[in-house]
Formats: C-alpha cells, structure tokens, sequence
C-alpha cells in the first residue's frame, strides 16, 4: 500500500486538475480535499528541457526531461541524438525514480556511531567540510600525500581525483572501471595495436559477430544494442562463446559451451588453425604486422584437439568457428569485452583477441573493428604536477613497475596491502567517490579491514551504498539529473549511414533538492581547506564545460540553443591511420617477464562438491547502483541462481527453491535467493546476477533482496601483467534451510 | 482501421525499455502493469536450446471478451474518426471496443470498479488500479494499455514503441495491407490465441521458430470461465450505483443506513 500512498501524493504535489465529474466538484469544495484525475495525462503536453545525459549506466545516451512545473515526470531519448535518438533503456526510463528516490541522500552527515554499524547525524555544510578538509590535511601532512587513497568511480569522480593525484600527489588510486572491469582489456589491446579498443566493433556492418562472455541483452548499451541487432538483421553470422546459454547464446548461430577459464586455449587453437591452413589474412600482416614468425612459433602446439580437451567442447565446433571466421574476413566484429577481469589470466586472452582480428584483418574495415573518429574538445582539470614515483606502490626496489600493464592508477591490492601492513609506508585516509568498494572489490573483509584502519574515512555518493556505511562524513552529491558535468562526443551509430560527429554535454534538467551539491563545488571547498586554493582550475562546473566546450568553438548556451546536441560532418571511419602496427609478438612484455607470445595459462580448478561461481548482468541493474530504483528492483526483485537442471535433480533442488551459498573457504551469504534450474548451463559452474544483496537498511527498496555474489568472492586473484582482479575464481555449495547441499561434479 | 501492434523477438533483447516508459507516460503504480516482459528458458525445445521473452500488453482484441462483460449500464456514446472527422454512436457500458481503430478502451468516470473485465481477460492485461477512486467507485478502476490512443491521435508513436531500443515494436494499422505490421503479418506474426479462443489478439509475435514455439507453449492462456464473471459483476452492479445514490443524495436516513449496510454485508458474504 506503501506505494499507492506515494502516487496519490505524487499526484497531488503535482497540482494536477481536479477531477472532471461535476458531483466529484461539488464534494471536493465541501471536503476541501482535492480530487486526482482518473486519467493520466500523459508526457506530450509537458514542457521539453533538453541537454540530459544518461547515467543510470556509463554509455551516456542523450536525453530530453518532460516537466511538469517544476517537477520531471519522464525522460526519453533526445529526438536530436545521433547516438541513441529517441530510444532509452529499462533504466534509462526509470531515472525519475533515483532522482526522487526517498532513500537518497540529502544532507552532510557525520558518523557519531562507529564505521560498519553508523549512527548519522546532520551536520551543515561549512562543518562536513571543515571535517573532511582538516582531517585529509593533518593526514597528508603526517604521513605525506601517499597516505591518502582514492576509491573512484563515475563523470563526477575525475575533478577530485585529479585533484588527489595531480595537485596533492597520491599514486593511491584505484578505480573500479579499471581494476576490476575494463582495465585489461585496455592494456592488452595497446601492447597490441597501440590503442584501447573500447567496445569499438561495426557489428551493424559485419558478417560475422564474435563474443566472448558478451550477454548482450542482459547487458546493455542503447547504441551498442542497435549496432549488433542491426547486424543479425543485415544476415551476420553470431558465435557466442559462453559457459551459459546466455541472451546472446539465444540469438546465435554457434554457442561453444566453453569450460570457464579456457578461452585463451580456443583462441589458441583457431589461430593456429587459420596461421596452419593459411586461411589468415597474409597481406593485412605483411603491411601492418610485428613478430608474426615468434607468433607462429609461440602457438603451433594449439592443436584443435588439445584445445578441444582443455575446452571440453568438440573439436568440429572449433574448426566450424575458425572456418566461418575465414570465410567471412575481414567483415568480423571480433569483439574486445568489457569486464574482463574474470581468471587471473585475461591479459593473455585479452591479446589474443587482438591478434585473432588481426590475423583476419578486421582493423578498420566494414564490420571489423572501427574506433570512429569524434570532435575534439577541451580536458580542463587540475595542472599535472611530478611528484616522483618515489611512494608509487607499482614500482619494485629498482623502480620497474611490478604489474608493468597495469591501467591507470596503482593495483587495488597493493593498496590495500600497504594499508593493512602499514609497508611500505601507512595508508590512513580514504575518499571514496561514486564507488561502493563493498560490493566492487573481491575480499569484502579485507576491505573493511582496510577501512577500519584509517583515520579518515570520507564518502560522496548519490544513494546510501553499503560502501557509506565506514564513512565518517558523508556528501550528498547532486545526481546527473541535477547538474552539468561531462562532455560526449561521438559518432552516429551505424557507419552505412551519412558521416556525422557530435557533441553534448550534460546540464541539468531540474534543479538540485535538499542540500545536494556537485563535485566541484565539494573538490573546490575541500582544496580551499587543505591550502590548495592557487591551484583551483575553475569555480564552478559550468565553468570548467564551457571551457572545454570552447575548443570546438561551443558554450553550454549555444549548445541549449540546439536542442543540446551540436552536430558536425564526419569523416570515414575506414581509413586505416598511417602509423597502425599490430603486435603479434610484443618484445616489451617478454622484457618484462611474461609470455610475448599470446599463452594460455591453466586456472584453478573447482575442489570437489563445488561449483565455479559465474556472475553477470542483468538489463535492469547497473551493478549495486540501481538496486533501490522502485521501478527497477520491482520488475527484477532478486538474482535467481543458475544451476544445471541435471545437476538440481540430482540435488534434489527445484525452481524456486529458496537457497544460500557457502564458498570454498566456508564463507557464508548473509541473504538467500531461488533457483533457476535450466539445460543452459554447464554442471560445473552456477550463475548469478551481480549486484544484489545490499546490506545497509537505509536503501530500504534494496535491502537483502538476492544475494550478493561479491561476499562469495573471498579468495583474491590477481592477473600478473596488469594487477587487475579475477573475479571467477572462487567456488560455492548451496544451502538449503540450514544444510550444506554438495553440488556433484558430473551427472 | 484496426489498430496493432507486432513485436519482433528477433529484434527484442528483453531490455524492458518498453515497460517502464509505459510506467513513466501513464504513472503506473509500481505493483500493476499496463505491459510486461517475461523471459522464457533456456528450455528445451524439441531437441534445441531456446531462451526468449514474451513482451505482452492488451491484445485490443477482435472480440474482447473483457467489453461484452462490463455490468454497467449502455450509455449512449459518440465516437469520432480523428483522421476523418466522421462520427459513429453507439450504446455503450464503461468499456469498448472503439468503432473507428479497433482499440479497446474505459471510460474510468464510469467505472465502477468490479472487475469483471479484468476477470474476464485471459492475458491478464487489465488490473483495478485501487487509487483511482471517485463517486461511482471506492475499489477503483479498471486500467489497460490504451495502444497510447492519446498519444497516437496526436501524431506521436506509443511510448512502448517509441523507446524501444532495437525497433522490435511496431506499431499501425492491421486493416492497410501496405502497413508494416501487415507485412509482418504476411510474414507470419502471431497473436496469442487461448486455447479453444477466437478472440483475434491484434498484438502480435514474430520471431524464429523455436522462440515461438516456447512462447506459445508457455503463455498460451486458458479462455476466463465467464460464469464466474458474470455472477461477480451481476452483484457488483447492483451493490454500486445504490451506494451511489444514497450516499451523493444525502438521503441517509435510518432506513437507507440500514439498506446499505445489508448490501454491504450480502455482498462480503457472496465472496
């Protein structure tokens, strides 16, 4: 009932004309109550603003608010987009709900309870900030800017940790879109091909698309989306590699039911198949490529057959993929991924990617991999400042680099480490931005023993994540439908159609409520406090995008002026740059220690009784962030868990049977969920959705719904080129009122 | 003209864009649907592995067996053709099926809430929605997919299909045979038919054999049993409009008070 109470007020606050039944006038002027219309009046009506910019995820599609007085009742995709038009996903449209989410932090609180278990408290401002400034100054000056560290995450994490990085000069940042999603892939692409891929495939023009672990529809990207239906509809061929019969399985030509952790050892062997039966693109790699003879050698033993035993699929699967791939190149979208930190051995595979398009000569031909070329604008932030690598963590005794692929920013775990052991030197403050590390970062005890530690602990965030829980002050951060920040600049989506560029940038579609602010603003009053003002590079965030703006000769007003969206011709994006190599043997990474050569590292395997624990997406979540969104958490309430349905008879285990997990080191989940028994899976490994199991009581929508896959994830793997995490590499039982199930290892 | 709607499941990825947009545009309480998507499998199907979605909404159907069931009174009521111009009237209760683009609709001021529409429909595409509450009713009123006819008239697209990612919602008119979703019926989109039914669904499915073939083997619905349904908004009709007028008159006296509580009862006892 809770709910309806809410939409009576909803529309009531919304001043919504008074009912048309003429006896229903009559009573409302004797009552004095003022009735709701019985119809809806639909969004058409309700003025435009435009200039919105998704966040609800991080592919940024371009929006347009619809008003009514000061309030938004719906967002849509902005008619003028190039990107995503007038399209937006489930969570795209169910923005209004984190933007007047209840639960939604509102106020500066200061934690008078102790980190873990808090106790808020309203603080203003002027105090949150004179705490946050003092406490990270008296830290710095204690034990030097490397005893500070930085969680961030997000378009409004950039400005501060810049600022913790650039100005105050901490190494110590970790962020999860690198460490523990993307990060990989970016370096192992640019140790190939010298540039990140993002997910930069023509799968709208290609006549073969490839994924690896991709789950397009239970993942999604509006324009993404539109690339690869566009492709299946224009005929392209879909092999999905995959341990589950996921939503992309379900629309392929080809599913390779792969044992997890063996994707190198297939890729392995369709590369030595095409290099073998030359069926590779010859004159690609005469013009473009590097060590294709130590390539060659590196990976002749990948037979077909040893591949298929390691991979436990049948040989004439692998050929069949390899031969369609030939057949097809150099139309092949072989696509790059994007959270790829899975085994502890994605470097390689990762690489091997890179080669495989290569050897078919899909670099920047129709349907191969194709980056586009988007305007330039300005990068306005804090003054990059040396500061040595001195307290780098990622430097050894002889300053060479530990992880010498690592992304940006040190690897999560030697801060944590350095943390925990106070070696080499103590890590005592914490800022925490727009990432929730709870439920980011495998080892959820040894980050809270992390937290524990510091002698400052401070969060900004748009909801009250688990993560908020250890803060000592806590900022409430206007959403992105409360303020400007970003600049997009793309292309149109689908290269067959006329060339175009665009540029946006985000600017509020409401103004904030309560006492939420902007990163800005917080960065600014922060560096104020710490006696950084000579170095503050703008003074407010309209600022800092006009400014950027102004190297494509735009302003935010001119921008508003058309419609938010300012478009340019385009250029072909076929054309292949005149300095493009591709490494097949990197010299560099044999230097450093690790194989030169793509090479197929064995991961372990599960102990007996378990089950390797997969996770993945689902099209309504973005992780933890969106768990409290009404509209979202109510149309996908939990993350049923995936179990062969051989294996659940033999368990004795049914759908929707209420079940928990325990992991190989006899770690517990702390909430439960149902089964999803299903043939689309394989016996050895079950599947959930990531994100699920909030813990804090304040995200009253979200709390112990389904359970969080994160808590499972105890034993830390670490990929050893880049330091990055591998996240699928921990095993679990079932438990079912009170009982330990075993999960049979063969049916 | 007869409006419909097709929905590709080639084309479909099961974003549910469609749902919460329906939600945002007509606010939708957060327990109810106007539209829905539900994902099958991975199943079996004959011997292939098949997993797709079943994106529903009102079938607007043919013969809606939902308006034949409306208890309340035939109302006299004018239509118009908002292409043409041209008027129609006929008698109708508080739902219909509209003469002009085949659409199934309510009129929310004369309902009175019984639910027997709601009963009557096979797809469970009608719901009382308890928050809409006036004179005529303290239950609340039947809601439906419209197919957006407020937006359509307009000249604008549903909301469903208007934010659809990947364009699997199509939208116009079934009765044009140059009109997309008429070519897709030529290619052999589907409406759900109930089993032993001849309700001519005009929401309509397309996809790969085996994706149909697991949507109908899981959502094809038995027919409402309307014995039931009659026998529910025979008394509901009855018990409405006296409560109606005896409370809107101020006439309550001791003998009316007494009246409208058996009704009341009696009612509470039937169910």
């Amino acid at each position: 009932m809770a709910f309806n109470i809410t939409r009576r007020k909803f529309l009531q606050s919304a001043s919504l004309a008074a009912v048309a039944l003429p006896l229903s006038g009559a009573i409302a002027s004797e009552s004095g109550i003022t009735r709701s219309p019985l119809e809806p009046k639909g969004s058409l009506k309700d003025e435009t603003v435009v200039g919105g910019v998704c966040e609800m995820c991080f592919w940024r599609c371009q929006l347009v608010g619809k008003k009514r007085g000061d309030r938004l009742v719906k967002l849509e995709g902005n008619p003028k987009s190039i990107d995503n038009g007038t399209t937006i996903c489930g969570r795209g449209n169910a923005g209004i709900q984190l933007l007047y989410d209840p639960d939604r932090l509102k106020y500066p609180l200061k934690n008078v309870g102790e980190r873990g278990n808090p106790k808020w408290k309203r603080i203003s401002w002027k105090e949150a900030l004179d705490e946050c400034g003092t406490k990270l100054k008296a830290i710095r000056d204690k034990y030097g800017p490397q005893g500070l560290c930085m969680f961030p995450h997000g378009a409004t994490a950039k400005y501060p940790m810049h600022f913790m990085e650039r100005t105050i000069g901490t190494h110590n940042v970790s962020e999860a879109s690198f460490f523990q999603c993307r990060g990989i892939r970016d370096t192992a692409y640019l140790a190939t091909i010298g540039k990140a891929p993002n997910e930069d495939v023509d799968m709208a023009n290609a006549k073969v698309i490839f994924l690896l672990g991709c789950h397009f529809g239970e993942n999604v990207h509006v324009s993404h989306i539109k690339r690869y239906i566009q492709g299946l509809q224009n005929g392209a061929k879909l092999i999905v590699v995959d341990p589950r019969y996921s939503a992309s399985a379900a629309k392929s030509d080809i599913w390779v039911k792969i044992k997890p952790g063996t994707d190198t050892a297939f890729l392995l062997a369709i590369m030595n198949y095409l290099v073998v039966n030359k069926k590779y693109d010859a004159e690609f790699i005469d013009e473009y490529g590097e060590g294709f003879e130590e390539f060659k050698q590196g990976i002749k033993d990948w037979s077909l057959a040893k591949a298929a035993k390691e991979c436990e699929i049948p040989v004439a699967q692998i050929k069949e993929v390899a031969d369609m791939l030939a057949a097809n190149a150099p139309n092949v979208s072989i696509h790059p991924g994007r959270h790829v930190s899975w085994y502890g051995n994605d470097f390689q595979r990762q690489r091997s990617l890179a080669c495989l398009t290569g050897l078919l000569g899909a670099y920047f031909v129709k349907g191969g991999w194709v980056p586009g070329k988007a305007p330039k604008v300005g990068k306005t932030s804090w003054a990059k400042k040396d500061h040595g690598d001195e307290h780098n963590l990622n430097r050894n005794a002889d300053e060479e680099p530990l992880y010498p692929y690592s992304p940006p920013g040190t690897p999560t775990d030697l801060i944590r480490d350095a943390a925990l052991t106070g070696k080499p030197y103590p890590i005592k403050g914490a800022v925490i931005w727009g990432q929730n590390p709870i439920q980011t970062i495998p080892g959820q005890e040894k980050m809270k023993k992390v937290l524990q530690q510091m002698d400052f602990v401070m969060c900004v965030d748009v909801m009250p994540t688990d993560i908020t829980m250890w803060a000592d002050i806590l900022l409430p951060e206007a959403s992105y439908l409360e303020r400007h920040d970003l600049i997009k600049t793309g292309t149109q989506w689908d290269f067959a159609d006329k060339q175009q560029q665009y540029i946006t940038a985000r600017m509020p579609l409401v103004a904030p409520m309560f006492e939420r602010k902007d990163h800005v603003y917080i960065t600014n009053e922060i560096a104020r406090r710490m006696g950084y003002e000579k170095d503050i590079p703008v003074q407010t965030v309209a600022e800092l995008v006009d400014k950027d703006l102004s190297v494509a000769k735009l302003s935010l007003a001119q921008l508003k002026k058309e419609g938010g969206i300012h478009l340019l011709e385009g250029k072909n994006p076929y054309e292949m740059p005149d300095d493009f190599e591709i490494y097949f043997y990197n010299e560099d990474i044999a230097d450093a220690g690790f194989p030169g050569v793509p090479t197929y590292v064995p991961v372990e395997q599960s102990p007996a009784g378990y089950a390797r624990l997969l996770y993945g997406r689902v099209p309504l979540h973005t992780f933890n962030r969106t768990q409290n969104n009404v509209w979202l958490h109510h149309a996908m309430p939990d993350n049923p868990v995936w179990i062969n349905d051989k294996v659940a008879t033999k368990m004795g285990l049914k759908d929707g049977d209420v079940v928990g997990f325990i992991n190989q080191e006899g770690v517990k989940s702390r909430t439960t969920t149902t089964v999803k028994t299903t043939p689309g899976i394989r016996t050895d490994a079950v599947f959930m959705a990531h994100g699920y199991g909030t813990a804090n009581p304040l995200m009253s929508v979200a709390v112990n719904a389904g359970v969080d896959d994160t808590s499972l994830i105890t034993k830390i793997t670490v990929d050893p080129e880049t330091g990055a995490h591998g996240m699928r590499t921990n095993f679990v039982k079932l438990t079912k009122d009170g009982k330990v199930i075993d999960i049979p290892a063969a049916v | 003209m007869q409006y419909g709607m097709i929905i590709d499941l080639e084309r479909c990825v099961g974003c549910h864009a469609c749902t919460i947009a329906c939600r945002a545009e007509w606010e939708v309480p957060v327990e109810f649907y106007r539209n829905w998507v539900f994902r099958m499998g991975p199943s079996m199907v004959g011997k292939e592995l098949a997993s797709t979605y079943y994106p529903g909404l009102c079938n607007h159907c043919s013969e809606p067996p939902c308006v034949a069931e409306c208890p309340v009174d035939m109302e006299e009521r004018t239509f118009t053709n908002f292409k043409t111009g041209e008027t129609k009237t006929m008698e109708t209760a508080a739902t219909w099926k509209d003469p002009f683009d085949g659409t199934v609709q309510i009129d929310k001021n004369r309902c009175i809430g019984c639910g027997a529409c709601v009963d009557a429909c096979p797809y469970n595409a009608r719901y009382v929605n308890p928050a809409l509450v006036d004179d005529v009713s303290d239950d609340g009123k039947a809601d439906k997919c419209t197919y957006c006819k407020p937006r359509v008239e307009a000249g604008s697209a549903p909301a469903c299909v208007q934010t659809c990612i990947t364009g699997a919602r199509i939208f116009g008119d079934l009765d044009d045979p140059k009109s997309a979703v008429s070519l897709y019926v030529k290619k052999g989109a589907r409406g759900i038919e109930p089993n032993g039914g001849e309700l001519g669904p005009n929401s309509r499915y397309y996809g790969k054999k085996k994706d149909m073939d697991l949507l109908f083997a899981t959502h094809t619905p038995e027919l409402a049993n309307l014995d039931q349904v009659r026998r529910r908004a025979m008394l509901a009709s009855m018990v409405k409009p006296t409560m109606k007028k005896i409370r809107n008159l101020g006439l309550l006296g001791v003998v009316g008070a007494l009246m409208a509580k058996g009704i009341v009862e009696q009612k509470k006892n039937e169910e």
